[in-house]
């Protein structure tokens, strides 16, 4: 009977084989005397790329919608081109890290199978259609972050960080789990579709609550979301991990979890739990959001913090979209998300590009324009839509986000929105004035990059200054996955 | 869905895709081959003026319709299209703006030192940004390409006046956005043409005004903002982008008069005294405070911007008289007012100073150049037979019909900034030499001297017979009195 579910399953099932064959590639070559140990962590990259592009390929072509599983994991529309996203993020993760292995020679395979194993639980974590398939595909995912966050051993700071993430990841996943324990005590139901036939009508506010339960396990499912979307109040750990762990890990980090945990965050609160109380946390929560990334990232004089500030900020604009739940806020949210990554690849690569001589504070970057003047323009007009600068892709995404606020009311949300982008070109011209119009005393001369960098922050660049020219077909297909989000 | 316009020879779109193609084949020279980035980059602009012209020459005048009407669908679902078009009022200003690009950039070629291929294409995006604004008909993209081109501008070398314009632009374009979104979903839409025909209740139309002010009164500009101005023309690099500044304030006014006064009618008389009064507040105090400059760059700055509150007083007077009277100095500025940045323009190349007390005695060493800069300051100060006189002389035949009160004044503002120039002018070219300061002299060259005759030759064809900007704009001016129903 599960004939059908394992077709529908095909490329899960293909790059979890994909992903066990590489170990025992990596592991029986590199330990083998005859090879001399070889460092294969090159080799089983290039293995690894090419399970994703499959994938990709796999999940274009095979266009399902069923249930699978007694009703435990989804295939949809949203699913579908949900998928995408991060399988598009590790393709993007993969290249990139192969020339920072081979300059730190840095002899870790494992890296990549750890990578491609998290993308697996990732695609589950989009299929989840019960609270305990969400739960289940959040911790592997999780359990294999906080071992790349400490990949680099003989780093001080990357162990710290891989504690950091590991104690302020199982945290919100206990909180998380609490919730879901909730809810299914008081409802004794996990899975989604019943879930929302509950609560349809149900109306938790704080004083009517029918059950007290449920208006408990509700915050805590929330709060153990934002823990891993890095929402403010829950963002302390952030900022350090991502500074701590190495450069390639925080690309990674700052792209794929937020893509698969906001979808489920849609999929739990949009589908099942549709209701204004919680609507209102996220409104807050958003606002909060948006105020300290601008903030905080304007007193940054690090890089990687500076970044990491801006994705918490930029993160933030997100539940904008889904805080109060109408089809154009979903759309705008994963308009949003796209750009969002987008974006987040370029500068990622670039500052990988950067890494020689450990490019650790802004101040490092001066005379780029001068050094290497192609990467200083291409930094600059990235950057530029972290500010919202108009005419890129970045604006676009902000705009419709601020459009769809004020389209179901939310005034004040939109006001905050655009004030704090407005603070936020401070630190983008802050970049600007560092690259072009400083001179410092030493100047860092940087290698050049690689050809799979360069092709990537190619394709990221073009994408998002030239987005505004045909916005027609993401529009078309962020509106039907909203669509079948939500109907 | 996208009709990509053809590049047909009469097609604004073509105008501005020539441009850009312009600029993408420069960007594609290599940075060592001057001479084909020097021949290449003002052949482009030559060609667009060469055509610009044939608008002129086609347009109909008897209608206050858009004209040459090309429209790109953008993204679906929402009515935001690319609809460019032309109108009367701003007709003869876009031609302006092809003729004034190449001058200006022929001008500041030899001071720029480094990066000239990069200065090439800034200009080139700037034109078509210009260009590109002059004809939206839907305000959210008549905003956008704005504060792009604003933001095209920031490429100074002074950080501090960057930072500061940049922050002032944007505080306006807080409350403009805004002011779009909610009127996009008042209505629907956010092309003028057909908000023209919608009302709305008075207090929003209040509420939207206000907005639309902050954001025109910074890029116009008013009293309490204008200090970003002088600070940016003290800080552009060369003749070439003080002008640029020039050309922006008047985009904003021509902005306010599209937008704001066609937009909100009765609001608009609300707000008349308030505008009026901050506008000869600026019409006093600015040429008072011109006196006490001692930056070259800084005076004319001041000097403009007693000019364009002159111009808001003959807008908001709300006659034909008066608001084709505030249109007229839009052409005439770009000839008269920009051409004292040229001569201080010629002065700092050769002496490497703005500081008005190193000069005096020019007139023994420098004489063409005293004849030229004689010329100008006379129309400047509104002479009969130059170009502005018949512009201020419309404006305060306007202010006198709709405010006697407020006419007094504005003329008071006139004799003031004639006393203002004469006192400049016998400051630099009179008076004793100062060998001690400057060293080497040498009169203007045959490239400058070809150009100010240019300039010559406009301001006189303007002032003798200003009829023929006059004219294509008549329909539309008292098109938008009668919408309005100001009489």
């Amino acid at each position: 009977m599960f004939d059908h579910d394992f077709l529908a399953l095909f490329l899960e099932i293909f790059l979890i084989n994909a992903t066990i064959t590489s170990p025992i590639y990596g592991v029986v070559f590199s330990t083998s005397k005859r090879y001399d140990y070889p460092p294969l962590v090159c080799n089983v990259g290039w293995l690894g790329l090419p399970s994703v592009l499959i994938t990709i390929l796999l999940v274009a072509a095979g266009a399902l919608v069923a249930n699978l599983f007694y009703n435990n994991l989804i295939i949809d529309n949203f699913t579908y081109f949900r998928q995408i996203f991060p399988s598009l993020s590790t393709a993007s993760t993969i290249p990139t890290c192969l020339d920072y292995f081979k300059e730190e020679s840095l002899n870790a395979p494992e890296f990549i199978i750890l990578i491609l194993l998290s993308i697996c639980s990732m695609f589950f974590m989009i299929l989840a259609y019960d609270l305990i398939a969400t739960y289940s595909a959040i911790e592997p995912q999780s359990l294999c972050f906080y071992v790349i966050a400490a990949s680099k051993r003989d780093s001080e700071f990357s162990t710290e960080a891989g504690l950091k993430y590991f104690i302020l990841g199982a945290f919100p996943s206990g909180i998380l789990l609490f919730g879901c324990f909730m809810i299914y005590g008081f409802t004794g139901v996990t899975n989604f579709e019943e879930l929302a036939k509950i609560f349809t009508g149900y109306e938790i506010t704080l004083f009517g609550a029918q059950s007290s339960g449920i208006f408990m396990g509700i915050p805590f499912i929330a709060v153990g979301f934002l823990f891993k979307i890095t929402a403010v109040s829950f963002h302390m750990w952030a900022p350090d991990v991502y500074e701590g762990s190495p450069t390639l890990v925080t690309a990674f980090f700052s792209i794929a979890p937020k893509i698969s945990i906001l979808a489920n965050m849609l999929r739990v609160f949009i589908y099942s739990f549709y209701d204004p109380t919680w609507q209102q946390l996220f409104f807050f929560c958003s606002i909060a959001f948006m105020i300290l990334g601008a903030l905080a990232a304007m007193a940054q004089n690090k890089v990687k913090r500076l970044l990491a500030y801006s994705s918490i900020g930029h993160v933030g604009y997100l539940p904008i979209g889904f805080s109060r739940g109408t089809i154009e806020g979903i759309q705008s949210l994963l308009i949003a998300m796209f750009i969002y990554v987008l974006m987040t690849i370029n500068v990622s690569v670039t500052v990988l590009a950067l890494r020689k001589n450990r490019l650790k504070y802004i101040a490092d970057l001066g005379a780029l324009a001068k050094t290497n003047r192609i990467l200083a323009i291409t930094l600059s007009i990235t950057m530029s839509p972290y500010a919202g600068i108009l005419l890129l892709a970045g604006f676009c995404s902000k705009f419709y986000l601020f459009f769809a606020a004020l389209g179901c009311g939310a005034y004040s949300l939109a006001f905050v929105g655009i004030v704090t982008s407005v603070t936020s070109r401070f630190y983008y011209i802050r970049f600007v004035k560092i690259m072009y119009f400083d001179t410092p005393e030493t100047w860092i001369i940087y290698k050049p990059m690689d050809r799979e960098k360069l092709l990537l922050l190619a394709i990221t660049l073009f994408s998002t200054t030239s987005f505004f020219l045909y916005p027609s077909p993401l529009f078309l297909v962020t509106h039907e996955m909203a669509l079948s989000l939500c109907l | 869905m996208l009709q990509f316009p053809a590049l047909s020879h009469l097609n604004l779109s073509g105008l501005i895709l020539r441009l850009l193609l312009g600029s993408i084949i420069l960007l594609l020279i290599p940075d060592s081959r001057i001479q084909l980035i020097r021949s290449i980059g003002p052949r482009t602009f030559l060609i667009t003026f060469l055509y610009s012209p044939f608008f002129w020459i086609e347009f109909d005048n008897s209608t206050a319709k858009f004209q040459f009407v090309e429209s790109i669908r953008w993204p679906p679902y929402s009515n935001i299209n690319l609809y460019i078009g032309i109108d009367g009022i701003f007709l003869s200003s876009a031609v302006l703006t092809t003729f004034l690009i190449p001058i200006r950039i022929s001008v500041g070629w030899s001071s720029i030192k480094s990066y000239k291929k990069e200065y090439m294409i800034a200009f080139l995006i700037r034109e078509s940004l210009m260009i590109a604004v002059s004809r939206m008909s839907d305000f959210l993209l008549f905003h956008v390409f704005f504060e792009s081109v604003s933001i095209s501008m920031f490429r100074q070398r002074k950080i501090q006046a960057a930072y500061q314009s940049f922050l002032y632009t944007l505080s306006g374009f807080v409350f403009m956005l805004l002011a779009i979104s909610s009127i996009s979903f008042q209505t629907g839409t956010t092309d003028l043409r057909i908000l023209l025909t919608t009302e709305s209740s008075e207090w929003r139309q209040v509420l939207l005004r206000i907005a639309f002010f902050a954001s025109f009164a910074v890029k116009v500009p008013m009293v309490p903002v204008h200090i970003r101005l002088p600070e940016a023309y003290v800080e552009a690099p060369t003749a070439g982008s003080v002008i640029s500044a020039g050309i922006l304030s008047k985009l904003g006014t021509y902005g306010s008069l599209r937008f704001s006064i066609l937009m909100f009618p009765e609001v608009t008389f609300f707000f008349i005294s308030f505008i009026c009064t901050l506008s000869v507040i600026a019409i006093i105090y600015t040429p008072l405070t011109t006196v006490r400059q001692i930056d070259l760059k800084k005076m004319i700055a001041y000097f403009s911007v007693a000019h364009m509150n002159f111009v808001t007083i003959g807008m908001f007077s709300l006659n034909i008289q008066g608001i084709e009277g505030s249109i007229s100095p839009m052409l005439s500025h770009g000839l008269v007012l920009l051409a004292p940045p040229l001569c201080v323009g010629a002065l700092y190349d050769r002496h490497k100073t703005r500081l008005v007390k190193y000069y005096g005695g020019l007139v023994s060493t420098m004489s063409i150049f005293c004849t030229i800069s004689l010329f100008f300051t006379l129309a400047n100060m509104s002479l009969l037979g130059s170009s502005s006189f018949i512009g201020e002389f419309l404006i305060l035949i306007g202010a006198f019909e709709r405010n006697s009160l407020v006419a007094t004044p504005a003329a008071l503002g006139m004799i003031l900034g004639a006393a203002y120039f004469l006192w400049l002018y016998n400051c630099v070219v009179f008076g004793n030499f100062k060998p001690n300061f400057l060293k080497k002299f040498s009169d203007l060259n045959r490239r400058e001297v070809f150009i100010s005759l240019l300039f010559i030759v406009g301001v006189i064809w303007m002032g003798v017979y200003l009829e023929v900007f006059l004219e294509c704009m008549y329909t539309c001016v008292s098109n938008l009195v009668q919408h309005g129903k100001f009489d």
